[in-house]
């Protein structure tokens, strides 16, 4: 079977610097894969990559099979949305607005079919509309929909964020830190949020430094160190694995778990 | 206090041609945060175009239908505008649109003195003022002694109403909510699958649309036309988009009406009369942008993450 | 130095430059003169300034041909002996900086004789004193302010302003009060509003018909100023309709007084508006001026004048259209009264820098009949031309009401 998204030796250099080098990822169809790795490890540089951001200096990355165009938004157009480290919605507008615009991609009234109000015109926003409503309480955000996004708690703006995403109606999510920031409750919810989105026939890519979270949730995980891909496998592979506990974490995985939780309540404690 | 009630009347003309032009200036702005300048220039160039329609296309039969000739001077007006636009747009400053943002500025300035050196040059007797043909209703209505020109009414009427349409595409349309998330974060909006060149495009034939309407009904409004007319309206109408916020819909028609309402106001009721309602424009701007830096109806400067 | 300033004006204004160029070029009148006559001194030069682009360039136009005419007749007929004649014409875009920019150009160059121009009092301000300095006559075919020859007491104590200084037309001192005395006695419109531009021409214009209109019982019932390049003029026309003027007068050029006029009706004041010279154009009309509007002019009606007929028609052989426009044949007396006083002064001998005194003497001593009647100056340079007359809006068309001289 085709993988769903496939990374072939994705390499991207800055100048003399060298971002990522011959990475390769799979994801199959229906599955959730997490990327780790040290901050600077390259992984959002490699979304970036996976998204059309950036243009790979060599290397390809295959949609079912197909080359991805390069540019963001025919890749959003081809089945590939993401959220952002950094949140990233469209601050002055609502909350529902915000889904629709994710929606943009997937609705075809031109400038003037939209001018002149016709029945297309209000079929197609009230499918839009219907639709982006039906996410944002998918992602548990009710009741929200003329709210200005800016206005959001954090763990609200997030999941919009995902809603947004969701609307392009992609086969790959990616998800860029989806619970940084987020206090236990939220990150569990986020976890279970994950899984309903796989049941719905979305494959997940996600980057997160909460190692607890990625190994609960994850069908395989990948550890990006420097650039490089350093290890590839089921959780309990990399766990065990030697040279993540050396070269990632540097110190024994309890130890780290610990610190990723208390960095998780300092940020929480920042947010409110 | 015919006389007030006339000058008000008076003023919301001004307004309304002033609006037009400031929404051009306002949408620009806030889709790529540049003040371009030659829009202005844009609304002269529709007005010759409306002209030109008028004296070289129509046969001489449909030129005294004015039902006929007055929607065709407005198509002829606006295709020039839009043509003008969008090879404005394409050429002058899409290349420089990652470039610093003071050279497009200056590169808009010279396409304002590109514009009107062309039209100096090429059309015919444009060194002078050229009466506008007397197609547009004539005559005024009179209403307890102040005087309604009807042209004037058609300029209030078109202005708000294609504001109102405008406003509601932006809040209501796909392409208007593509516009408003580009204007908020462009590289966001590519994400979702927004392409920031069309949508560009787009605001700029908008805004020459507009343009273009209020280059037809000014030399209408007016009676004749100069190659002048797009920088002394266009200053009022950056104005107009400055003090209401600029990248602000509503702010810019409601600058718009303050300004066309203080300009004659102020002719009539402060020192120095009419030859220095202008100054009091800008003193009012100068106040407006002291206490509120962002303008009326702006937001304020947001840093991009 | 000059030619560093000369390659950064270009970089600046390549466009304008361009226009400039185009505008003043040489037009070397009667290039064929069949070899009739004899050129074998050189050629001498007869400088025009006037407006031959923007919004008075109909004006300014008429006025250089029609002194092209004349030095082309001159050359024909071999008017000044041993000299071929030419025509420099500068454009000033009727702005008094641009005016002595030409005039400047025109002073250095040691062939220029005389100048025809202005058009505009205001640029004949900045003119007159650049071509002093060189005793280079200027013979004005239309500066109608008094000041320019008699000073800002030109009632009560004129004095000669410039020595080289002098004009075929007559002046706004007798041209306002000539307006008001038909306004008022003639027309009947007692209470008259005033708008001028703030121009030296229109300024000057409106102030001598105030006084008049004073003394002879009616009453100026308000008083406003537009903006040269304004054109919505919703607002001072509320403010002096509250005044229910029955006339208008403006005092200023038919660019505004056009567009003015026709905004007047449409604002539902219905009453004729009335100007100088500087209104008394087709343009006028074709901007926007009404039936019944009225207008004074220097001189009588060209057509009607015998001996303006031989201009006339002359005009129309070589241009092929009769846009001499108001000023045209003042014009061509202008420079007809220069190419003779050339002529005199030539007589005794060959053109140089030495007889500018004599030119100047010549050009105040000359005597001649021309197309606007007889021309000659007095003591301050004026012509001792005063007529005047008064046109109307009929039919789409300037025609003549009245012509006369203001008798007090």
């Amino acid at each position: 079977m085709t993988p769903v998204l496939e990374a072939r030796d994705v390499s991207m250099v800055f100048g003399g610097l060298k971002a990522l080098k011959g990475v390769t990822l799979t994801l199959d169809e229906g599955k959730i894969v997490g990327l780790i790795g040290p901050n600077g490890a390259g992984k959002t540089t490699f979304f970036n990559c996976l998204t059309g951001l950036y243009t790979p200096t060599t290397g390809q990355v295959l949609l079912k099979g197909n080359v991805l165009p390069g540019d963001p938004a025919q890749v959003t157009d081809a089945g590939v949305a993401r959220t952002f480290q950094n949140i990233r919605l469209f601050p002055s507008m609502t909350v529902l607005e915000n889904v629709m615009v994710g929606r943009h991609v997937r609705m075809k009234q031109g400038p003037l079919a939209s001018l002149f109000h016709g029945p297309a015109y209000h079929r197609g926003e009230k499918a839009a509309r219907d639709r982006s409503r039906e996410l944002l309480s998918f992602v548990g955000l009710n009741n929200l929909d003329d709210e200005l996004s800016r206005n959001l708690p954090y763990g609200d703006q997030r999941r919009l964020e995902i809603a947004r995403a969701l609307a392009t109606d992609p086969a790959v999510l990616l998800l860029d830190e989806p619970t940084a920031g987020m206090n236990p409750q939220e990150t569990e919810a986020t976890q279970q949020l994950i899984f309903r989105i796989r049941e719905t026939g979305v494959s997940v890519v996600v980057i997160e430094h909460d190692i607890k979270f990625i190994f609960g949730l994850c069908d395989s995980v990948s550890v990006l160190v420097q650039g490089e891909l350093l290890v590839e496998g089921s959780p309990e592979t990399v766990r065990a694995d030697p040279r993540v506990v050396e070269a990632y974490l540097g110190k024994p995985p309890e130890e780290v778990a610990h610190e990723v939780e208390a960095a998780a309540a300092s940020a929480e404690e920042e947010q409110a | 206090m015919s006389v007030l009630l006339q000058q008000l009347v008076n003023g919301v003309m001004q307004g309304a041609l002033i609006a037009l032009i400031a929404l051009g200036y306002t949408m620009v702005y806030g889709i790529i945060q540049l003040i371009n300048f030659a829009h202005g220039e844009v609304f002269m160039v529709a007005s010759y175009g409306g002209l030109a329609t008028y004296t070289w296309l129509l046969p001489e039969d449909l030129k005294k239908v004015p039902y006929v000739a007055l929607p065709l001077m407005f198509v002829g007006g606006i295709i020039v505008a839009v043509i003008v636009a969008v090879i404005m747009e394409r050429f002058a400053y899409r290349p420089l649109r990652n470039a610093p943002r003071l050279a497009p500025l200056i590169t808009a300035l010279g396409v304002s003195v590109f514009l009107q050196e062309f039209v100096r040059n090429v059309y015919p007797n444009a060194t002078s003022n050229l009466p506008y043909p007397k197609v547009f209703p004539e005559g005024a209505l009179s209403l307890g002694g102040v005087n309604i020109s009807k042209t004037g009414l058609l300029l209030v009427l078109l202005s708000v109403g294609l504001a109102v349409v405008l406003q509601t595409y932006i809040n209501r349309s796909r392409m208007g909510r593509a516009m408003r998330a580009t204007a908020q974060d462009p590289d966001t909006a590519k994400l979702m699958g927004v392409d920031p060149d069309r949508v560009i495009v787009l605001t700029f034939i908008f805004g020459a649309v507009l343009a273009g309407v209020a280059g037809i009904l000014y030399g209408g409004y007016l009676s004749n036309i100069n190659i002048d007319m797009g920088f002394q309206t266009g200053i009022f109408a950056f104005t107009a988009a400055v003090l209401g916020g600029v990248g602000s819909i509503r702010g810019a028609v409601i600058g718009a009406f303050i300004i066309g309402l203080i300009k004659t106001l102020a002719g009539q009721y402060m020192p120095g009369g009419t030859q220095y309602d202008y100054v009091w424009i800008f003193v009012v701007l100068i106040l407006v942008l002291v206490f509120r830096p962002q303008g009326l109806f702006g937001e304020p400067e947001r840093v991009r993450a | 130095m000059r030619k560093h300033s000369v390659k950064s004006a270009a970089i600046v204004g390549a466009a304008l430059l361009v226009l400039a160029a185009c505008s003043s070029n040489k037009n070397e009148a009667g290039g064929n003169n069949g070899g009739s006559c004899d050129t074998s001194k050189g050629t001498l030069t007869v400088g025009v300034v006037a407006p031959l682009s923007g919004n008075l360039s109909a004006l300014g136009i008429g006025i250089k041909q029609s002194a092209e005419l004349a030095v082309d007749e001159a050359n024909k007929k071999c008017t000044v002996k041993g000299y071929k004649l030419a025509v420099s014409a500068q454009d000033d875009e009727a702005n008094p900086a641009k005016g002595a920019q030409a005039a400047t150009k025109l002073s250095t160059d040691p062939t220029v004789i005389g100048v025809v121009g202005t058009l505009n009092s205001s640029v004949a301000q900045t003119v007159q004193p650049i071509l002093k300095e060189k005793k280079i006559p200027q013979v004005s075919p239309a500066n109608t302010n008094p000041t320019l020859t008699r000073g800002n007491d030109f009632l009560t104590a004129p004095k000669r302003q410039f020595e080289n200084y002098f004009r075929v037309c007559t002046t706004d001192d007798l041209q306002g009060p000539y307006a008001a005395n038909y306004l008022v006695e003639k027309a009947g419109k007692k209470k008259i509003a005033i708008i001028t531009d703030g121009k030296t021409y229109g300024e000057g214009l409106a102030a001598e018909l105030q006084k008049q209109v004073t003394k002879k019982g009616g009453q100026i019932v308000g008083s406003e100023k537009v903006g040269e390049k304004d054109t919505d003029f919703s607002g001072v026309i509320a403010k002096i309709k509250a005044t229910n003027p029955e006339a208008v007068y403006y005092g200023g050029e038919y660019p505004v007084a056009g567009p003015l006029s026709k905004q007047m009706k449409d604002a539902g004041l219905n009453v004729p508006l009335m100007g100088g010279d500087g209104i008394f154009d087709g343009k006028f009309i074709e901007l926007g001026g009404k039936e019944g509007d009225l207008a004074t002019s220097v001189g009588a009606p060209t057509e009607s004048l015998a001996t303006a007929k031989a201009f006339v028609d002359a005009y129309k052989a070589k241009f092929g259209k009769e846009d001499y426009a108001a000023y045209g044949a003042f014009s061509y007396d202008a420079a007809n009264a220069l190419i003779g006083a050339l002529a005199t002064t030539l007589s005794s001998g060959d053109w140089s820098d030495s007889k500018r005194d004599d030119m100047l003497a010549n050009v105040g001593k000359y005597s001649g009949s021309g197309a606007t009647g007889d021309v000659k100056f007095d003591q301050y340079g004026d012509s001792t031309n005063k007529v005047l007359t008064v046109y109307s809006v009929t039919s789409g068309k300037w025609k003549d009401v009245e012509t006369g001289t203001f008798t007090g």
